[in-house]
This record gives structure tokens, C-alpha cells and sequence, in this order.
């Protein structure tokens, strides 16, 4: 039979790292995507909480659904509060042990840029997860720098939508020279969950910024979450790919450093910005003109990712 | 083994002899040199700490949480408004129950400029739950980071050591460095009442409902009065060992004293020599050396000053509004007192002023002359 | 992990007082008390359904379930599988027309599944003479089927799986009907048929060939020795035309005579060049049968070819080996030569006038003067076939062309006491199609045992129907476990709307090529080759399997909550855990095939 999804089948085993009862909304990816990512990390992970959604449906004192140990902390701390835990572990001597920041895009793009910009300009050791749902939906759907252009929140309303276009953080993160950045949607498990395999081998920065659909804040059915999430990847406005840094020595004596870009994901079947546009409430506002500003955004990123992708060649 | 270094350095000793795992900081004038000598330890492997240079204060102090809550021995130190940037986290971490010590020297704030001594910045941090001990020597420094991670480690409170700027942490005093020997009897190696493991993980924190929180704050007034029970057990273990005492307050000629003066940091070494001064002439007058501010030993300080007919309080702060924090904080200790002494508040030398034996002078005269205090500060040189 | 196993981990702590808060705030236990299944008002439940092919198959064959059963490698398996609904897999797997592959979901996404090759390959496979694994004792009840077509064939097989004692009387010494006296060899071989009489007879069916009712045993011989009769006499009375009523020529026949002939063996004799009038299977059949006599051929049909009811793919065919097509011509008068022998064929152009309101089909309009000549040697006549009702006693009710039966197939007003009458196949009015004569066999084979059971086939029926045509499920009425031991609604059928094609990797649709044209035009050996094992594996990997599970792990893998839980290792399947699922619906929208149902809670 054809198997659609790639991931071994023993890998849904008995011990599950993610237990239910959490009072995430019906239909949310976040915790979806973090049931794949720890399938793929394991046990020996240490997650670190920001504020954002999954920090308050995870469980209230004393309740936990995860089974691994989780700490919590300040809003806009979390890249560093993972840097003095990898730290601390180090000196503990203990090892294979991953330290993951699970954080929202607003504890990423906006009050915890400072600390996520610190932590990647020093590489620290750790892996900083985004699941970005795209506003500050923990608080109730307020406009982020990570909203996409057009659409409404409870502070871009009817009359106001936003006018700017959501923040690079990929290339933000690139520019820091960190040693891995990925992009990964919960749509795409088989793929999500082979780079968190990947990332947990690597020393140094990593980052992976995942696509969370919101249906109470997207405005869409909790039981189309995955196929919004999969036109979106569809239609190229997020797209799926990785960012290997490599350093590598010519002649064996200057030290050159590269990135790989390896577009994961080549949709086979194309989909419109329009098409992945009107699927949701929350852009149903935007005027014709905004659309099309829109595809050729995407359009040129995607041409350039490819370009991106053509140019490098791994030097092995 | 005796040397003559500045008082950050001795900060830095005390560091290296608590055997640190995790230090992060950010720097800022004066307490640079802190960490420049302990980034050159770190290097050297005179300490083996992993030293994470973060890219502010606020960072500094979270980078400890993730640290301590894994269950690693932490210290980060600061100063004015690096301080103040901290402010959430300072809640945070005496919230989570943090074991962490630091030094704060204490800096003007801004609004405009001043790098110089004040102690504004860490007074505004006394609601915060963490534990501050105000030093006056370099020796009481290097003591006070030792003493602090007994403390700390036992009740589950941050510890802050403070003091002036340039006064303490750049003068040069003869300070006797402790062998690591004895130190390591003194505190053994941080073992936290619970371990971040992966055979029995749990969450760190979280989300608490109404129905536990208010709860949870008892529990942080309950810790903060174990406290004034255990750090005279750590002061008496201390002199044992090292043979120098220390307590939650310190006593100066306040014997038979009708005029005690109060004071904390480098301005009591001052007072030292003007209390001195007019013992010799038959002035019935003693010091209090305020050391221990949070919490606030109520009972120690109703016990030195509730025999005094005047107490005279100098306040090197300013809560705008409000007058000297430290007056006020005397004033409202001993207003259960059986007898309550007559209050002066002094402010002095705020952003750096320097308040030398003259001024103490001054101002013990002028309490003596005075029948009694006015409702406003005295703000002492100030330009009129 | 089961949801049994779960529920023992759920914990709840008392909170009394302030010494109750944990050092460092650690948490105590999980968030198993809070049964997020209470947040529902629709829950999700697997709910295997009817896949466009099963429900438009007349027969309601299982199709995914055997192509499920021979992707596994289990041939014999899906072979007795496919035999619950549908007797005949090599006899279909070549004549019939294939209802199934033009509803195949999987068309939309690149080609049809090769359903009918896959079936070729199973009917080839397995021998119809192996031992029949359901075989039950006898229920005591006797049934005697006229007629040896498949419609005959269809009841016998039923009947017998039923426990019925069952005798197929046929008047020709050939058994199969239309299997074997009207469709060619070329299109399916003698020993096919054969074969599935030798498959029947093992089955213990008596087989009375040579036997004609009406002249060696009487009809009402039958109704009284026998508890049941089946009527399966079908149509082989041609139609004549008005045109050839007064002409008297040995060489204008009914195209249905040349095929019993060439069938037979017999010696025939035809002339060089041939016309077939008509556009059904039966002219088309005779127009190939005549190429591969070496005849110059030429078809007939007053329609156009979009309207000819022959079956596309046989005109296609046709066509590929030289027989040339007329359409929209009607024939108009025979000329003859002085010595009786054809001349030509007039005819005159017609063309399409304004929709019949009862058929809905274009009525034909002759193009006044528009005559042209066809020279002829022979004239086939193919314009419809009907039953043949002399043996009928006067009491049994028929129209002009067929039977009329109740929905039970049944005749109401038998010709005598005793045994109930049935009738089905081209008798009676469905389309003439094997696989539909094959479906109205089933259909009375169940009556029938209704009947013998005192229960209302009505009721029945309401319980076994598939999808939203006329088929039966001849499992469901025995009970039969299907492939997937989960809950099937058999009612509801999943089109092509209700398949997520973005889980589906394009991949052409394997077939036999037929022998090329040039070849097959002279000879009347076999033309259809059948795939080997390997192939059949490889095409029956395309299948989507719509409506059904195949424990492809996408609910698995998609449910935020952890409330699907494997349950492969033990039995099949998933288990929902209720106490926890929120009904969110996206196991339901990511089932690549709709296997799963949210249903309303109260």
C-alpha cells in the first residue's frame, strides 16, 4: 500500500513524550508539531517556555502534559534562559542532551528578538523553535511583526489592517551566521520530523521556524488546519527548506564559510496566494491590490530561494 | 593568604572560592572589573565556570534562571541602571526560588547621568523577595559572596551583595584570600532540593490559578523569615572557620549611646572615625551598621536602637516622594517599639558626593542640637 | 498505550495548604484529569463506506476489498473474495464494460485503476474448479434455472452458496448463452466459459443441457416438481426489419445468426463484402467476426457514433481493425441482383432532429434526397434482440419485451401452483450488460432464500443494498466479515470530492496492451493477454481504497490531542480516545481516503 507519510511506524510506540488533556484550542498545530518534534528529539530534551499559548495550556501548577523537564521564564528571556540551561548542563557533564526554546512569534520576532539575536551571534548550543501562528494569540490575536500584510487582528481591525509585510526572520537569522535554519509545517511531518532529527545533531545555533495554524485567530475551521497548512507551502508563501552552514578549508589553509540551501518540499500541485488567501477569515478583507502585491512577493522569495538553492554546492 | 586588591576584585575571589558553574553578565561602569578578572579566572582554569557574555542585564540575570534551575551554582553582577533592567527578572527569580547571589555596586540611576555612588538602584528592588546584605569593606565582600551561597542554598532565595561605587569596588584594601581548602568545608558543592533530570522530568514553573498563587506568596514571606533565623547560624559557622564575625547588623560603641547613627556601605567606615571622635569628648553616641536590609531584621534593630533617645539615619538613596528609604524603613520598624527614639533622616551623598569624618561630624551635631526631627530629610551638602 | 491504560495515569492532587507548594514549583503529575473529551459536539468514528467503483458496479462488487487482499500477495484470498459478489472474474475481467473504471476516483489524479485487468488476472489465476471454500450443507429447497447465461449461471452459483439443490436446464448442447453463442471467442475464449461450468458443477449444480422447456419438460413439469424456477431464457429473438419483409435472400440475416453460427463451429458462408445495420454490441461483434473472415466491412447506424449504444471501447476496436463506420445512415431499400443474390444497399443520410421526450434520445430525420449506395454481398441486421416468451403459459405477464417482475424479481401471477417463478437477465427490463444479468441473478437468489426463510425481502433489502443503485451485498446478507473488521456504512459512497489527492504520488495506470490490430484482425484466437502476478501487485499498489482504512497513519499522525492511539499490532485499526478527543475534525479532513465519519453527540 502506498505509504503517504515516512516516518517508521515505531516511533508511535507506548512512552508518549506528549500526553492529553492540555486546554489547547480544538484543532491547534502547536501542539501537534511539538508531538512530532519530541518523537524526533526524545527524552534527554529540556524545553524552555516563554510566555505564549503553549506555556499556558501545557498544564497548570502542578500538572505537566509533557514528559520531559520543561522550564519556564521570563517573556522576553527565552534564547537566554535555554543559553544558561545548555550551560549548566555542560558543566554537569551531561551529554547528547538538547536544549529546545519553544516559543511564540512574539517571544521571537518582537520582545525576544534581543535575546535570540544575543544567543545566535554567540552560537549558543541550543535549538530555538518558533511556532509561529502569525499575532499574539496567548492575549487575544493582537498584530505581531510576524502578521502577514493585509491581514486583520483584534489590533490591525477592519479600517486599519496591517500595511507592513511579515519580518524576515529567516534571513535575520541567517545574517547572525548561526550553524542551522530551517523552516517546517506540521503539514509536512514526515519532513518536520527528520529535521529535528537532524538539528539534535548538530552543535551549535539552531533554528527552525515552524508554520502553526490558529483557528480561532486565522479564522478557520479546526478541522482544515492542516490543509491551510499545506496550501501555504503550496502556493510558496512558506516555503519548506534548510540552511546548513558549512566551514570548510581551501588548501587547508584559509577557513570559507557557506550556507547549503535545500528547498525540502517542491509542491507538486500549485496553488495561488489567492487560493491560500481567501481559505481564511482573517484575510478576507484584503483588496485585490494586496493580493497581487502579495504573489509577487512570494514569487520573487521563491525565485530566489531557488536561485539560493542552485548557487551553493556542498564541499563535500 | 593576605593581598591588596580593589574591592571588585575581591568579589571576584569569592566567586572563584564559591566554585561557580554558570556565570553571565553584561558590563557596566564601575562593575567591569568584576568580570573582566573573572573572565581572565575562567581562562586561566583558576575557575572552571562557563562564563556566557550576554547582550544585556536583563539577559544576564535570565541566562542565570535556565542555570540555576538545572541545578548549577550561578553569579552575575552589576550595577545602577544595568540593574534596573533586570527589575522583572529579580521578581522572577526570587519567585522560582532561585539560589543565585550577586554583587550590585550600587550606581546612581539615570534620568541624566551619574556613574557614580548611590544606592537608589537596589533599594528599588527591596519588594523583589531577594536577600540584601550592604558591605562596607573588601574583606566583608569576598566574606559576604561566601556567606551568600551558605544562605542562599539553604533557604532558596537570591542573595544581593551591595555596595558604593569606586569607594569599595575600585579602592585597594589589604584583604586575607581564604584557602580553597577551607572554603570547600564552608560550602560544598550546590545540590538543588530537586534535580533537573530525564528519568523523573518535570515542568519548572508555570502557569498558577488563583487558587494556588496567593498560597505561593506566603511561602516566599515564610522563606524571607527563615532567613533571619539561619544567617546567624552561617555567621557563627564562619567565624569558627575563618575567625571573622559578621551579623545581620554590626554594633559600634552603641553601649550606654543616646545618639545612634545609622548607616550602611562605605559611609559607615566614615562614621567609624567621627563616632570616635566624639566619644572622646564625652558624647554618649554609638553606629549601627545596617548590613542585612531585606528582610528586614525588625527585632535586631528595635533591640540596638530602642535604647537610644535619637536615632539619626544617614541615606546615601532617595525615594522621591518619599525621603530616605532606609528612615523610613527604621521608622516603621520601631514604630511597635515599646520605645520609640526620636528619627532624623539625613540624606547624603547621592551620585557620588563624597561624605567625609566632617560631614558625620556635622550631622551628629546637628541631631544633637536638634530637639527633634523635622518631617523632611535633611539633605546634608546640599548646594543651596 | 490503550485508552484503558491511560485513564490508570490520570492524577489529581489535593491542595490544602500553603506547605502543599512543591520546592522549585515542580510539577507533580500530568494533565491526564482533564478530559478534554467533554469540550465535543461532534466526535469522529471509523466508518468504512462504498467506494465509487463497488457503487456503480451493478453487481456490487467489493472491488477494494480484493485488490486490497491481492496487493498482499493474497491471491486465493482475494479470488474467493471477489467470487462473494461477482462469480465470474475471467468472463467479466474480459466482456464487461467496465461501470467501475470510469467512476474510479483515481482518474482525477492521473489514470483509472485497471480494475477489469486485475480481475482478468484473479479469474486467470485460480482455477473456478478449485474446491469452493463457503460450500454449505443443503437447505432442503430445490431450484430449477431455464437457461445456462450468465444471468442462469449468476442464480445457480447463489442459490447453491445458499444450501439450495440447483439443476441449469439448457436447450443447446453449448451451456453459457450469450457467453458462449453470442459474444466471439476472440473476445472470450470457449474454455473461460467452460471452465466456469466446470467450476459450477464441482460446486454440485446439475447441469441438463439439450434440455429445451416447453418441448422435453413442460413448464408446469418444472413448477411442480421443482420449489423454485428461475427464467434466464434472455433475448435471442432478433428484430427484424419492415425493409426486408418481403425480400427473401439467405444472405440478409440477423447478425445474431452469423455469431451462433460461427460459435458453433458450423460452416458459414458469407459474401466478400458485408454490412452490419445498427449500432449495439451485437452489430459490432458481427462486423470484427466478419473482418476476421476476410470481409470488407462496413456499419451502419442512423445515429452518430456518440449515440451508438455499443460499448466506445469495442467501436474503437472495430475500427482499429478496418471495419469502416457509417453514422448517421438508414438503410432504405435492398437491391437485388436477377439471381436473388445482394446488389447493394440504398440508404439515405440522416441527421438529428429534436430530443424524444420519452427515451430522451435524438429522433433520426432523413435528408430528403440524400440517397447513396452501398454494394453489399451480405446483409447483417442488428437493430435489437428480444426474449422469446412460446414457452411462457399466457399467464405470465411480459410487455412486448420483457418480463415484468416485483422488486424481488419474482413473477406475481405464476403460470401454476407450487414453485414461486422468477425471472432475470435480458429477459426482463434492466440494460443488457452481463454484469447486470450476473446482478439480477444474485438479487433472486437472495429472494428466493428470503421467501424459503419467511422473512420480507423488502425489509432485507433496506439492510443489504449498496451505495445508491441497485446492487446487493450477498456478504452482508451471510454475514460476512469484509477485509477490514471495522463498522461499514454502505450507504454512503465516497466520490472524488471526498478524496485528499495531495497524499497520492502520480503514477500511470498499468495495462495489458491487446494484441496490435494487424494481428488480431485474422484470427479468432483470444486477443486479451492478462497481467503477470508482479504487474498485478504493481497496479493494485494505485489503488486509493476510497472510504476504506488502510492504516496509512494519518489520523495517527495528525490528531493534536494523542487521542488516536495504535491499535495495528493488536487488532486493526485505531482506537479514539474519547475521554480526550475535542472533535476537532482533522483526522477527519486529513483521511486521504474519508474513511472516517464525524457523527453528532447529542
Amino acid at each position: 500500500m502506498q505509504k503517504m507519510i515516512d516516518i517508521p511506524r515505531q516511533v508511535w510506540g507506548d512512552e508518549e513524550l506528549m500526553q492529553p488533556g492540555m486546554t489547547s484550542c480544538q484543532g491547534c498545530a502547536a501542539p501537534l508539531s511539538m508531538k512530532i518534534a519530541l518523537k524526533a528529539l526524545g527524552q534527554r530534551t529540556v524545553v524552555v517556555f516563554p510566555a505564549c499559548c503553549f506555556a499556558v495550556f501545557v498544564g497548570g501548577y502542578p500538572y505537566s502534559s509533557l514528559k520531559v523537564p520543561i522550564i519556564h521564564c521570563p517573556f522576553e528571556t527565552a534564547a537566554v534562559v535555554a543559553s544558561g540551561a545548555a550551560a549548566a548542563l555542560d558543566v554537569r557533564g551531561e551529554k547528547d542532551v538538547v536544549v529546545m526554546v519553544w516559543a511564540g512569534d512574539g517571544g521571537t520576532f518582537d520582545i525576544g528578538m534581543q535575546a535570540l539575536s544575543g544567543a545566535a551571534e554567540r552560537n549558543e548550543n541550543i535549538l530555538f523553535v518558533c511556532y509561529d501562528n502569525e499575532a499574539y494569540m496567548n492575549t487575544g490575536i493582537q498584530r505581531s511583526s510576524a502578521t502577514p500584510l493585509g491581514a486583520w487582528t483584534t489590533t490591525t481591525p477592519a479600517g486599519s489592517l496591517k500595511e507592513e509585510s511579515k519580518k524576515d526572520i529567516e534571513q535575520i537569522m541567517l545574517a547572525h551566521h548561526i550553524s542551522y535554519m530551517a523552516t517546517a509545517s506540521a503539514a509536512y511531518p514526515d519532513d518536520l520530523f527528520r529535521k529535528f532529527q537532524k538539528a539534535r545533531q548538530i552543535t551549535g545555533m539552531k533554528f527552525i521556524h515552524l508554520l502553526s495554524a490558529c483557528p480561532p485567530g486565522w479564522r478557520i475551521d479546526p478541522a482544515n488546519t492542516i490543509q491551510v497548512m499545506r496550501m501555504a507551502t503550496q502556493s510558496h508563501v512558506f516555503p519548506i527548506y534548510e540552511v546548513r552552514k558549512w566551514r570548510f578549508s581551501k588548501d587547508n589553509e584559509r577557513f570559507e564559510e557557506d550556507w547549503e540551501y535545500t528547498i525540502n518540499v517542491v509542491p507538486e500541485k500549485k496553488v495561488t496566494v489567492k487560493t491560500y488567501l481567501k481559505s481564511q477569515g482573517r484575510f478576507g478583507l484584503m483588496t485585490d491590490e494586496m493580493i497581487e502585491d502579495t504573489q509577487k512577493r512570494v514569487d520573487r522569495k521563491w525565485h530566489e530561494l531557488v536561485q539560493k538553492q542552485d548557487r551553493c554546492v556542498s564541499p563535500e | 593568604m593576605k593581598k591588596a586588591i580593589k574591592g571588585n576584585h575581591a568579589v571576584s575571589h569569592g566567586v572563584r572560592l564559591s566554585k561557580v558553574g554558570v556565570i553571565s553578565a553584561y558590563p557596566i561602569t564601575p562593575q567591569t572589573t568584576i568580570v573582566e578578572e573573572l573572565s581572565e579566572m575562567c581562562a586561566s582554569g583558576d575557575l572552571e565556570a562557563r562564563f556566557i557574555k550576554v547582550e544585556s542585564e536583563h539577559s544576564a540575570m535570565a541566562a542565570l534562571i535556565g542555570a540555576a534551575t538545572t541545578g548549577v551554582r550561578t553569579f552575575t553582577a552589576t550595577s545602577g541602571n544595568g540593574l534596573l533592567l533586570m527589575h522583572e527578572v529579580l521578581h522572577w527569580t526570587a519567585g522560582a526560588r532561585l539560589p543565585i547571589v550577586m554583587a550590585n555596586v550600587n550606581r546612581a540611576v539615570s534620568g541624566v547621568w551619574n556613574i557614580w555612588a548611590e544606592q537608589t538602584d537596589s533599594l528599588a528592588q527591596r519588594d523583589t523577595g531577594w536577600i540584601q546584605i550592604y558591605c562596607e569593606s573588601s574583606q566583608e565582600l569576598l566574606d559576604g559572596v561566601i556567606m551568600a551561597y551558605k544562605l542562599a542554598e539553604k533557604v532558596m532565595l537570591p542573595v544581593m551583595i551591595a555596595y558604593d561605587a569606586f569607594f569599595l569596588s575600585h579602592t585597594t584594601e589589604i584583604v586575607d584570600i581564604p584557602d580553597e581548602d577551607l572554603v570547600d568545608g564552608f560550602i560544598p558543592p550546590y545540590v538543588p532540593p530537586v534535580s533537573l533530570n530525564f528519568d523523573d522530568p518535570r515542568m519548572f514553573g508555570g502557569f498558577f490559578a488563583t487558587d494556588y498563587f496567593y498560597e505561593h506568596r506566603y511561602t516566599l514571606q515564610q522563606a524571607s523569615q527563615e532567613v533571619l533565623q539561619y544567617y546567624p547560624e552561617v555567621c557563627r559557622e564562619f567565624k569558627r572557620i575563618f575567625g571573622r564575625e559578621y551579623g545581620l547588623v554590626e554594633t559600634y560603641r552603641t553601649e550606654a549611646a543616646e545618639v545612634i547613627l545609622v548607616t550602611a556601605g562605605a559611609i559607615t567606615s566614615v562614621s567609624r572615625i567621627a563616632i570616635d571622635k566624639f566619644r572622646d569628648k564625652g558624647e554618649k553616641v554609638g553606629l549601627m551598621k545596617l548590613r542585612m536590609f531585606r528582610p528586614v531584621p525588625v527585632v535586631y534593630w528595635r533591640e540596638v536602637l530602642g535604647k537610644a533617645r535619637k536615632v539619626v539615619v544617614i541615606d546615601r538613596n532617595l525615594s522621591v516622594g518619599l525621603g530616605g528609604v532606609f528612615a523610613s524603613e527604621i521608622r516603621s520598624a520601631l514604630y511597635a517599639s515599646a520605645h520609640r527614639p526620636l528619627i532624623f533622616s539625613v540624606v547624603a551623598g547621592l551620585g557620588g558626593r563624597d561624605v567625609t569624618p566632617e560631614d558625620v561630624e556635622g550631622i551628629l551635631s546637628h541631631v544633637i542640637a536638634q530637639d527633634k526631627p523635622s518631617d523632611a530629610p535633611l539633605f546634608w551638602g546640599l548646594k543651596q | 498505550m490503550t485508552v484503558k491504560k491511560r485513564s490508570e495515569m490520570a492524577i489529581k492532587h489535593e491542595f490544602k495548604s500553603y506547605r502543599d507548594i512543591t520546592p522549585m514549583h515542580v510539577s507533580l503529575g500530568n494533565m491526564l484529569y482533564n478530559k478534554t473529551g467533554s469540550w465535543r459536539f461532534i466526535k469522529p468514528i471509523y466508518e468504512d463506506k462504498i467506494p465509487a467503483c463497488q457503487n456503480t458496479c451493478p453487481a456490487g462488487n467489493d472491488i477494494e476489498g480484493w485488490i486490497k487482499l491481492l496487493n498482499n500477495k493474497e491471491f486465493e484470498k482475494a479470488y474467493w473474495h471477489l467470487k462473494r459478489e461477482e462469480p465470474f472474474p475471467a468472463i467479466l475481467g474480459r466482456v464487461c464494460f467496465k461501470f467501475c473504471e470510469d467512476a474510479c476516483n483515481r482518474a482525477v489524479l492521473d489514470d483509472c485503476i485497471r480494475i477489469q485487468e486485475l480481475e482478468r488476472f484473479l479469474g486467470d489465476h485460480i482455477a473456478p474448479a478449485t474446491p469452493h471454500p463457503e460450500l454449505p450443507g443443503e437447505n432442503g429447497k430445490h431450484l430449477a434455472v431455464v437457461g445456462s447465461g450468465p444471468s442462469g449461471m449468476s442464480v445457480a452459483y447463489f442459490a447453491r452458496l445458499l444450501g439450495f439443490r440447483v439443476t441449469i436446464f439448457d436447450k443447446d448442447a453449448l451451456l453459457g448463452g450469450m457467453l458462449r453463442l453470442g459474444i466471439p471467442g476472440y473476445r472470450l475464449p470457449r474454455q473461460v466459459v467452460a471452465a466456469e461450468f466446470e467450476g459450477l458443477s464441482r460446486m454440485g449444480i446439475e447441469l441438463r443441457p439439450e434440455t429445451e422447456i416447453g418441448k422435453d419438460v413442460s413448464l408446469e413439469t418444472l413448477t411442480t416438481t421443482y420449489d423454485y424456477v428461475f427464467l434466464a431464457t434472455g433475448a435471442h429473438r432478433s428484430l427484424p426489419m419492415k425493409l426486408t419483409e418481403n425480400i427473401s435472400c439467405c444472405q440478409i440475416m440477423s447478425a445474431l445468426t452469423l455469431l451462433k453460427q460461427v460459435a458453433r463451429g458450423d460452416n458459414v458462408a458469407i459474401g466478400k463484402r458485408v454490412v452490419v445495420i445498427g449500432g449495439g454490441n451485437t452489430a459490432i461483434d458481427a462486423a470484427r467476426t466478419a473482418i476476421r473472415m476476410g470481409c470488407h466491412t462496413t456499419v451502419i447506424y442512423r445515429r452518430s457514433v456518440t449515440e451508438m449504444p455499443a460499448h466506445p471501447e469495442e467501436v474503437r476496436q472495430a475500427q482499429e481493425e478496418g471495419v469502416f463506420f457509417r453514422f448517421l445512415a438508414a438503410p432504405e431499400d435492398i437491391a437485388l441482383h436477377p439471381d436473388a443474390t445482394i446488389e447493394k444497399l440504398v440508404c439515405c443520410e440522416m441527421e438529428l432532429g429534436p430530443a424524444d421526450e420519452k427515451s430522451g434520445r435524438c429522433r433520426p430525420i432523413r435528408k430528403e434526397g440524400m440517397t447513396f449506395d452501398i454494394p453489399a454481398d451480405t446483409i447483417l441486421i442488428a437493430i435489437g434482440e428480444k426474449p422469446d416468451f412460446d414457452y411462457l403459459s399466457r399467464h405470465v405477464p411480459s410487455t412486448d419485451a420483457f418480463v415484468a417482475t416485483g422488486g424481488d424479481l419474482s413473477i406475481s401471477s405464476g403460470p401454476c401452483q407450487g414453485a414461486k417463478v422468477f425471472a432475470g437477465g435480458d429477459m426482463i427490463d434492466i440494460p443488457h450488460t452481463v454484469v447486470h444479468a450476473v446482478a439480477s441473478g444474485k438479487r433472486a437468489a437472495i429472494a428466493m432464500d428470503c421467501d424459503r426463510r419467511g422473512v420480507l425481502f423488502a425489509d432485507v433489502l433496506n439492510q443489504i443494498r449498496i451505495g445508491s443503485g441497485t446492487a446487493l451485498s450477498f456478504s452482508r446478507y451471510m454475514n460476512w466479515a469484509p477485509v477490514n473488521p471495522v463498522h461499514r456504512n454502505d450507504q454512503k459512497v465516497v466520490d472524488s470530492t471526498k478524496i485528499v489527492y495531495d497524499y497520492f504520488i502520480k503514477s500511470p495506470g498499468c495495462h495489458k496492451a491487446i494484441q496490435p490490430a494487424g494481428l488480431r484482425k485474422n484470427s479468432f484466437a483470444p486477443y486479451h493477454t492478462t497481467l503477470s502476478g508482479e504487474e498485478a501487485i504493481h497496479e493494485s499498489e494505485r489503488c486509493l481504497h476510497c472510504g476504506r482504512c488502510t492504516e496509512c497513519d494519518n489520523c495517527m499522525i495528525f490528531c493534536p490531542d494523542v487521542s488516536i492511539l495504535d491499535q495495528t499490532r493488536e487488532t486493526f485499526g485505531y482506537a479514539i480516545d474519547y475521554d480526550y478527543c475535542k472533535g476537532c475534525g482533522i483526522c477527519f479532513t486529513e483521511c486521504p481516503r474519508h474513511a472516517i465519519t464525524m457523527v453528532s453527540e447529542g
